[in-house]
């Protein structure tokens, strides 16, 4: 097998997060900015940082454990880590462009 | 741990407490109560527990048993000690009404009837405290919208305390002169601490944090929501020690009702001002169907604070009592807590269902599990219902309060209806539907894995 960073695996990765949706919002976590860093260690293993849009949110049990189980379900990942962290709190400022002409919301 | 965060039996308290809110409507209906009857008649007393405990207290109870986990960050107590605590409710309350029943002629007498319904009552609602107060023990101290439901259990633990007093009035079992006195001279603080303390307080508290969180508005916990919580615990404060000692002494209550009224209003309008910065600054510019009925019941509440005011400077306060009531328990709590429970079950519904196969497959968003246009005209109808009943109300004719009670009826039916096609996931797209691993929700109670 030819050399690997783990860079190569950040866009699968950020693709497959894709499927995880804030259910309130109806739209993908990566693209909210719930997503604030991905990482993949030398034993392939890919440690996710990510927030919900509201600290207590009822669904921050699913929302790691599907983040979890998109991250590890990439080809060439042999297991997934995802930690929660509310610092810095999520605004809707932290949204892709995409995200933010979905919910109307000023580019700035 | 996955599931942790779900309230196994909050859709029980909500199934029990639509039904209770669809008989006292139905019984309004039929002319059951006032303005049929006297505000004190057995028969308004039976439809007006049915509203507030049945329907209102059962509403909170279930909500909170889902949203101070939300609030505190910390899981539940305990996911198991709600169900005794719904049923000793759902007995005790049925206690109360034959009570009612037989000093209304219609029952035999039961001596006991009265101070079962003060036990039952009294061990449900301690249970609910219990698991609640257990929970915020984890979190002490409170943050900010989490201290208004503190203050709103104290109220509940007041009005059933005062509420157990009325009972044992009405058994006969009252022998203590002290005692005796409240029972005649505390009822509108039972109403106020029930009412106002409990069930508007707290409302306060979990508005503030549901509003920011669906409308996607900067949370607020600056001087202004501060002062609406100091003033309004101050309110019942004065409500509940100057007013107790004033009924307790035969005397007036005039002097602390005032003194609570001042410092009422002003925690109205500074809660006021802050909803409005809720809505004015909130990201998400198209709001849903939960947050619009939510405005609108707020404004109900705005109109009954006017009319309250106007009532009192008329001296008309006694004479219009029955309708200002009627405003404040139909189209304030029940209008806000129709509107959140539309958001919360689709929420919790979509949680059971499509929470465990997050990331494994694509799944519906919470507003495909709800068709909001259909729903939108059932809560028209009921507000236009209430605003019709409450003017049948302050001019005098029962008959047309009757026929607007039964509209308030057939939309909240229609709302019921809208509930359960969301519960069994009738509006979600086939496709998306059921995907594998999934749970079907069950309609009366909530999966929870551990």
């Amino acid at each position: 097998m030819s050399e690997w960073t783990g860079d190569d695996f950040l866009d699968p990765i950020r693709e497959a997060l894709r499927l995880v949706i804030d259910p309130e919002l109806g739209y993908n976590i990566v693209d909210l900015g719930l997503v604030y860093e991905i990482d993949v260690d030398d034993g392939r293993i890919a440690h996710v940082t990510m927030t919900t849009t509201t600290r207590g949110c009822p669904a921050t049990d699913y929302l790691r454990s599907g983040a979890h189980q998109a991250a590890a379900s990439v080809t060439g990942i042999a297991s997934a880590d995802v930690t929660m962290t509310y610092d810095p709190p999520w605004t809707p400022r932290m949204m892709s462009p995409q995200a933010k002409e979905h919910f109307g919301i000023a580019d700035d | 741990m996955q599931g942790t965060t779900l309230s196994r039996w909050t859709l029980s308290y909500f199934a029990v407490a639509v039904v209770f809110l669809l008989a006292a409507q139905a019984l309004m209906a039929l002319g059951v109560g006032y303005p049929s009857a006297a505000l004190r008649a057995p028969q308004t007393l039976i439809v007006v527990h049915c509203v507030t405990v049945g329907w209102l207290s059962l509403l909170m109870c279930g909500a909170l048993f889902q949203f101070v986990p939300v609030l505190l960050a910390r899981p539940i107590y305990s996911n198991m000690l709600p169900l005794p605590a719904l049923i000793l409710i759902v007995a005790g309350l049925g206690a109360l009404i034959a009570g009612f029943l037989q000093l209304a002629g219609a029952l035999p007498w039961m001596p006991h009837c009265f101070i079962a319904a003060g036990i039952l009552l009294g061990s449900g609602f301690a249970v609910v405290l219990w698991t609640l107060g257990r929970t915020f023990a984890r979190a002490w101290p409170p943050n900010l919208p989490a201290q208004f439901v503190v203050v709103g259990l104290c109220a509940i633990a007041v009005t059933v305390t005062f509420g157990i007093v009325f009972a044992l009035g009405y058994g006969g079992y009252l022998h203590s002169a002290l005692l005796a006195k409240l029972r005649v001279h505390a009822l509108p603080l039972h109403v106020i601490a029930g009412l106002g303390g409990w069930l508007t307080f707290t409302a306060f508290g979990v508005s503030h944090r549901l509003l920011a969180m669906f409308m996607l508005s900067p949370e607020l916990d600056g001087p202004t929501t501060r002062w609406t919580l100091y003033l309004g615990t101050l309110a019942l404060a004065i409500v509940v020690g100057a007013g107790t000692v004033a009924a307790a002494t035969a005397g007036g209550l005039e002097i602390a009702l005032s003194l609570a009224g001042l410092a009422g209003l002003a925690c109205l309008a500074l809660y006021g001002s802050d909803v409005v910065q809720l809505y004015r600054r909130r990201v998400r510019r198209v709001i849903e169907l939960n947050s619009r009925m939510a405005a609108v019941a707020l404004a109900h509440l705005a109109a009954a604070v006017l009319l309250i005011i106007a009532c009192a400077a008329l001296g008309g306060i006694a004479r219009f009592s029955g309708a200002l009531v009627f405003l404040v328990c139909f189209g304030w709590l029940t209008g806000l807590g129709l509107a959140k429970l539309y958001k919360i079950v689709a929420f919790v519904t979509w949680l059971e269902c499509y929470g465990p196969v997050l990331g494994k497959t694509p799944t519906p968003r919470v507003q495909d599990l709800v068709v909001e246009p259909r729903a939108a005209r059932w809560f028209w109808l009921y507000f236009a219902a209430v605003d019709f009943a409450t003017l049948c109300l302050f001019t005098g004719t029962p008959l047309m309060f009757r026929a607007a009670a039964a509209f308030m009826t057939i939309a909240t039916l229609g709302i019921a209806v809208e509930l359960v096609r969301t519960r069994r996931l009738v509006n979600v797209k086939e496709a998306l539907r059921l995907p594998s691993g999934a749970h079907a929700p069950r309609l009366l109670l909530t999966f929870v894995a551990h």
